[in-house]
Order: C-alpha cells, then sequence, then structure tokens
C-alpha cells in the first residue's frame, strides 16, 4: 500500500477491548472465491463475532460496526445488529441520521445504506427534513434509483399533505435540468396520477390540462426524448383518451421541418422548435398507433410509417417494424 | 445494417481464465462482496459452464472441494434451512458450526437460488438438501404484502428476492409455501406507466426487475398469464425501446447501454415470447465491444471486467445466438448451448436442478 494514512490500532491492542474474546471466521481448506481480507477488517470482523456471541449491546458496539460498515458497506449483518444496539441502547437516532448523511453520499449505490434509513425513519417519522437531504444528493447522482425509491416510499408511506406541496416545482427544477431525466419524468407521474388526489388537484381535467400542455411543451423543445413520449402516452393510457386526440398535436413532428410554423404560440398543438431533428422517430411511431387504432384504411397509413422508420429513421429496430407491418397486414385480411 | 461490419472473436479462453482466476480468491478491495460470495461463486462457474470449459478449467478435486464449500453453508434453524452467502459470519468452533443458526447467520433466499444452481453446475446429487426446511424459509420470508425479504425477520423486501423464491419453489416443485395472490399483487404493484416493471410500488421501470417479474409469473404454476394482451405488448415495446444503436441495452429510458441490461431487457423479451425481434448482431457487436483484453466482460467499452458482468454476457449470447457470416473470423466463438431464460442457467444444467432438487411426491 503506497497510501500514508496508518493503520488503525488493532483492537488486541487497545485495553477497552480487552474483556472481548475475538471469534475467527471458519473457512474451510479450500474456500470458494475466497477475498483476501486486509488485516483491519480480519480484526474488526473477528471482535464483531466474538460481541455477537456475547450478545452486547453498547456504545462501543456502535464503534465497531460503523467500523465494518466503513470498510464494507454490504456487511447486512453489522447493519442489522447496529440497529438492534441503536435501540437496545436508546441511542439518539437523529444523532444515527447525520452520520448516515455522510455515509449515504459515499456509499450511494448500496442497498444497506437506505435500507437503515428507512428502518430509522419508522422509529423517528420526521420525513420533511429527509426530502431536503434527498434534493442534496441528487446533485451528486440526479438518476440514482435508491434515492428515488426512498423518496418515494418517504411520500407513500406518510403521505402528509405537507409533504407533497413543492413536489412537482421539485420535479420541475430537476427537469429544466435535464429534460431526458427519466426518473424525474416517473416521479412526475407518480405524483400527479399515483398517489391519490391532493387539495387543490380536484378538478381532474384542469390537471389533465395542465399535465398535456407540459409535456407537450416539452416536447416540442426537445422532441427526440423517450421520457416525455412515454409521459404523453402514460397520462393518456391512464386517462382512457385515445391517441387520436393527440393528431394534430403529432403531425408536425412526423414531417421535415417546417420553418414558417416555429414561431407559433399555440398552447395546444405547440410546433417543434426551430433547432428540432425532424421528422422525430417518436412521433412517427406514435402516429402510425393512432391509425392503427383507426383500423380499416388507415392500416395502409400506419404500415407506410412503420416501413419508413424501419428502412429511415429506426433502422437499429428494423425486425421489430417488420413484425409490426406483418401484423397490421394480417388485422385488416381477418 | 447487420451484415456491413464484421464481428470481432469472442475471447472464450480468455474469459474462462477470468472466471477461473476469481473462483481462487479476489483482492481486497472487492470485500463489499464478502457477504454475496455465493452469488460470485455461481457467476464465475456459471460461465465456465456456458463456455462448457468447466471440466478442462477446474479439477476434480477443486470441484468436489467446493461442493463440500457449498454444503458448509446449508444451514437449518428455526426459520427453516437454506444457504448462508458465505461464512463471513461463521464461527470457527466446529461445535458450534454444526448446531442452529443464530439470529446473525440466518439462510439467505438470493443466497439459496444462487447456491442451488452451481451446486447444478457441479452435478451434486442434492441428497444433502434438507428440501422441507427450504419450503419453511420461503414462508418465514414472505411478507404480508406478497413480496420477500432476502433473510427472515429482516433485510430488504423487494422484487429480486421475490424472484428468487419462485425459482426455489419451481426448482421443488412445490409451492405449497407461498401465497401466490398476495405476490402477484406485489408484482402488479411494481408495474409502470412506461411498461417495465420497478424494484418496489411506485418505482421507476427498470430491466433487472422487469425480467424478475415476467419471470416470476412465467414461473409460477397458473395456467393463465395475468397480464392483458395490451399490457404484453407495452412491455415489449418499452424494451426493445431500450435497445440503443450500439446494440447494447439500457436499464431505464434515456440511460446508457450496460451488459447487464443486455441480459435482464433481452431475457424479458425471450420470456415474452418476442426473442427473435431483437437485433442479435448488433446485441453481439456491442459485447464484444465490452471484452476486456485480458479476459472478462465490463459493462460498457472501457471499463473493468467483473464475473457478474461476464456471466450475465454470456447468458445473453446463449440467448441471442447471432448470426455468423463468411467475413467474421471466429465465426465458432460465438456459438454456445441454449439457456433456460426462466431459472438462467445452461438448459442441461436447469434439467439436471429440476431432477434432483423436486421434491418427489
Amino acid at each position: 500500500m503506497s497510501v500514508s494514512v496508518p493503520e488503525p490500532l488493532r483492537y488486541a491492542d487497545r485495553p477497552e477491548w480487552n474483556d472481548v474474546a475475538p471469534v475467527e471466521q471458519y473457512e474451510n481448506v479450500n474456500p470458494l472465491a475466497p477475498i483476501f481480507y486486509t488485516n483491519e477488517y480480519k480484526d474488526a470482523t473477528d471482535y464483531f463475532r466474538g460481541i455477537i456471541k456475547t450478545g452486547e449491546k453498547s456504545q462501543r458496539v456502535l464503534q465497531l460496526t460503523e467500523h465494518i460498515i466503513r470498510l464494507n458497506p454490504a456487511h447486512y449483518t453489522a447493519w442489522q445488529y447496529r440497529y438492534e444496539t441503536l435501540l437496545a441502547i436508546e441511542a439518539n437516532l437523529e444523532d444515527e441520521l447525520r452520520l448516515m448523511d455522510e455515509l449515504a453520499i459515499t456509499y450511494l449505490k448500496t442497498y444497506q445504506v437506505w435500507h437503515h434509513r428507512r428502518l430509522l425513519m419508522l422509529q423517528i417519522r420526521k420525513p420533511a427534513p429527509e426530502l431536503v437531504f434527498i434534493a442534496r444528493t441528487f446533485q451528486v447522482d440526479p438518476k440514482n434509483y435508491h434515492t428515488w425509491s426512498y423518496r418515494q416510499w418517504l411520500l407513500a408511506y406518510f403521505n402528509d399533505a405537507n409533504l407533497w406541496i413543492g413536489e412537482l416545482d421539485f420535479v420541475e427544477e430537476l427537469l429544466n435540468d435535464d429534460i431526458r431525466n427519466n426518473s424525474a419524468w416517473h416521479h412526475r407521474f407518480f405524483t400527479v396520477w399515483q398517489s391519490g388526489v391532493r387539495e387543490g388537484e380536484e378538478d381532474r381535467e384542469r390537471v389533465l390540462r395542465r399535465e398535456l400542455i407540459y409535456v407537450k411543451q416539452s416536447i416540442s423543445l426537445a422532441p427526440n426524448n423517450a421520457s416525455a413520449w412515454n409521459y404523453l402516452r402514460g397520462i393518456l393510457d391512464h386517462n382512457s383518451i385515445p391517441y387520436q386526440k393527440m393528431i394534430t398535436f403529432v403531425q408536425p413532428y412526423t414531417l421535415l421541418l417546417d420553418e414558417q410554423v416555429a414561431d407559433l404560440v399555440d398552447l395546444e398543438n405547440p410546433p417543434p422548435s426551430k433547432s428540432a431533428h425532424l421528422p422525430c422517430a417518436s412521433a412517427i411511431e406514435f402516429l402510425a398507433d393512432i391509425y392503427e387504432a383507426e383500423g380499416g384504411n388507415s392500416m395502409l397509413k400506419a404500415t407506410e410509417l412503420w416501413k419508413s422508420l424501419g428502412n429511415e429513421h429506426d433502422i437499429s429496430r428494423k425486425k421489430y417494424w417488420e413484425y409490426r407491418i406483418r401484423e397490421g397486414l394480417r388485422a385488416i385480411q381477418t | 445494417m447487420t451484415k456491413d461490419f464484421n464481428l470481432p472473436p469472442l475471447a472464450r479462453l480468455a474469459h474462462a481464465g477470468h472466471a477461473r482466476r476469481c473462483l481462487s480468491g479476489l483482492p481486497d478491495s472487492q470485500i463489499e462482496l464478502d457477504s454475496g460470495r455465493m452469488a460470485v461463486a455461481f457467476y464465475c462457474l456459471g460461465a465456465l459452464d456456458l463456455l462448457k470449459m468447466l471440466q478442462d478449467k477446474v479439477s476434480m478435486t477443486d470441484r468436489e472441494s467446493w461442493q463440500e464449500w457449498i454444503w458448509e453453508q446449508h444451514t437449518r434453524g428455526k426459520y427453516g434451512s437454506g444457504f448462508r452467502p458465505s461464512p463471513f459470519m461463521t464461527v470457527s468452533s466446529e461445535v458450534e458450526r454444526t448446531t442452529s443458526y443464530t439470529d446473525y447467520d440466518t439462510p439467505h433466499i438470493i443466497m439459496t437460488y444462487t447456491a442451488l444452481l452451481t451446486l447444478a453446475i457441479l452435478r451434486d446429487d442434492f441428497s444433502q438438501l434438507d428440501k422441507q426446511g427450504i419450503l419453511l424459509l420461503l414462508k418465514a420470508c414472505q411478507r404480508e404484502d406478497g413480496s420477500f425479504s432476502t433473510i427472515p425477520g429482516g433485510g430488504e423486501t423487494d422484487l429480486r428476492t421475490l424472484y428468487c423464491a419462485f425459482v426455489i419453489a419451481h426448482l421443488l416443485d412445490d409451492w405449497s409455501t407461498i401465497n401466490l395472490q398476495n405476490a402477484f399483487s406485489f408484482i402488479a404493484s411494481c408495474r409502470s406507466y412506461e411498461g417495465g416493471y420497478g424494484q418496489s410500488a411506485h418505482c421507476e421501470a427498470n430491466g433487472g426487475t422487469t425480467y424478475i417479474a415476467m419471470a416470476a409469473m412465467e414461473l409460477a404454476p397458473v395456467s393463465t398469464t395475468p397480464l392483458t394482451a395490451l399490457e404484453k405488448r407495452k412491455t415489449i415495446e418499452w424494451a426493445l425501446h431500450n435497445q440503443l444503436e450500439s446494440g447494447g441495452f439500457c436499464g431505464r429510458t434515456n440511460k446508457l447501454a450496460d451488459a447487464c441490461y443486455c441480459f435482464w431487457i433481452g431475457g424479458s423479451l425471450k420470456i415474452l415470447g418476442a426473442g427473435d425481434l431483437v437485433d442479435s448482431r448488433s446485441l453481439a457487436s456491442f459485447l464484444a465491444s465490452c471484452q476486456f483484453r485480458f479476459g472478462g466482460i465490463a459493462k460498457a467499452p472501457g471499463e473493468h471486467p467483473d464475473p457478474y458482468h461476464t456471466y450475465l454476457s454470456l447468458a445473453t449470447l446463449s440467448m441471442f445466438p447471432p448470426p455468423v457470416y463468411e467475413n467474421d473470423a471466429s465465426g465458432s466463438s460465438w456459438i454456445f448451448d441454449p439457456l433456460d431464460p426462466l431459472i438462467n442457467a445452461r438448459q442441461e444444467t436447469a434439467d439436471w436442478a429440476r431432477k434432483y432438487i423436486a421434491i418427489k411426491h
């Protein structure tokens, strides 16, 4: 090791630990995929096994488990025993949460860090500051799955009207930073459509109109964004609205850019922006779905669009578009 | 598009070497795998099995002693029986080791799944398996909402564990200790508007958990699938749209391609009967670009390889053998035996597992 950090004092050399008998890990003579432990990890886990044997739950157990967690944040037994110890000695859980603020950011992608945080929150039951903390971690990684999942759990579990107040603004801020952040789009769907109806949102027609304007506006700024198209489809499906209703909006995106219309301000049907890269494959696919649903003669228009996707605008999915054409033609024949 | 580039060789020997080296030992930088070593063993031995190099690369003595090591992780106790991830919480004394486990050394559902598959790869006869005890463990780990925890009484619960529990029940051919209705409603609660599935209720659609939802519903012993034709189509569309121009799949909309999602999303499509809609040649070309110079396959080009991405890449190729042409220098290096996409093992290994693990009623 070239790093000049001194190895911490071994537990065996610390007088305050000499009442604990370390217990070595039992390992067969020919272990499978053994890990060449550092002396520090081996020493700490020997003492941890020693502690488990006596069942001690004390302040020093918190130090020991923190030490192990910093060496191996996926050590789920260290987390499990730490949590039990916190409860047993009635430790200050707010202090624990502050320590977790640091560990969550260091080990953002470890399951256990977030699981432990959930367990703490079930005891502390103060979710509001957590939303602020999460917003902070998004500065490091705005698409972290564990963090988003924790936020969704907090909101759904505590489901307090005050908690939800800033949620839509929060999503919009993230989408302003990155219009292609699918986690933010997903969270928008969850907030608006999947978590009940909150005060001020009772008029669902108005909410639907607002969301349609929002997503269409977003598409007009950046048409080639699958997240926005998926959101559009999602809200139409959720509200049982036929895709046909979007035909006027979608059509200009399936053609080459028309410089004339680009300056129009039309909230219902915002035209593509001047920098848009057109035609847009997602729009062609959407229009084909409209024609397919119409059936009859429109099916032929759909097959033409699928052909253009497979041959020109979305070549890497050629096999899929050929399949859609076959299915479409079969539907006409029957 | 598919014919205008040459497929480079798949470095089979180098990948087998990588898997073999990891089985012999992992550096201290991999300490986070301490509580998941059984899964590492599965990925490494599974890679050798898919490459059909297990006999060449591993001596009979090693294979036997590794079987013995896995059986030492088989443990019994008040919540039922199963396998531990490793002896990371096992104490040294012989006497203590053979008695019932404590609350801090219980079997783990995901590790039980990987241990069963690994033993099948090693062609174990499973005569030591406490089958009734494993059924009890499944019961002890299922929560009221239908999900499963990784360990009895604690640990995270999400779709991953549910899948592992379902494979175990499938291999035992006994679903009597699982509440299927609750499990199904948990799966349904994970469905997202995009057509994929999230890790738990309200979560964003993700390739890994979508595979798990598809495989679990297909494994369950019910005659009709709980998905409507329209829902299936939506899932297929979402999955296909995650194949990017590089040929690789991303795990979520607008993310980057990653070798592991080639398996998770490719597997979902295979299970949904839409495997032939995948462009397998560009998929193989993406995986070729993830090969590490000295063996092993990484999540993306230029990254470091690991057993997880190596195994899942080879499993992907077993499901989606690319068409090879005369110009391809080593076309034969891309040929694999078929994979059982539901339990994730080479077909022959999967058949062995079913034959020897099933409870004879």
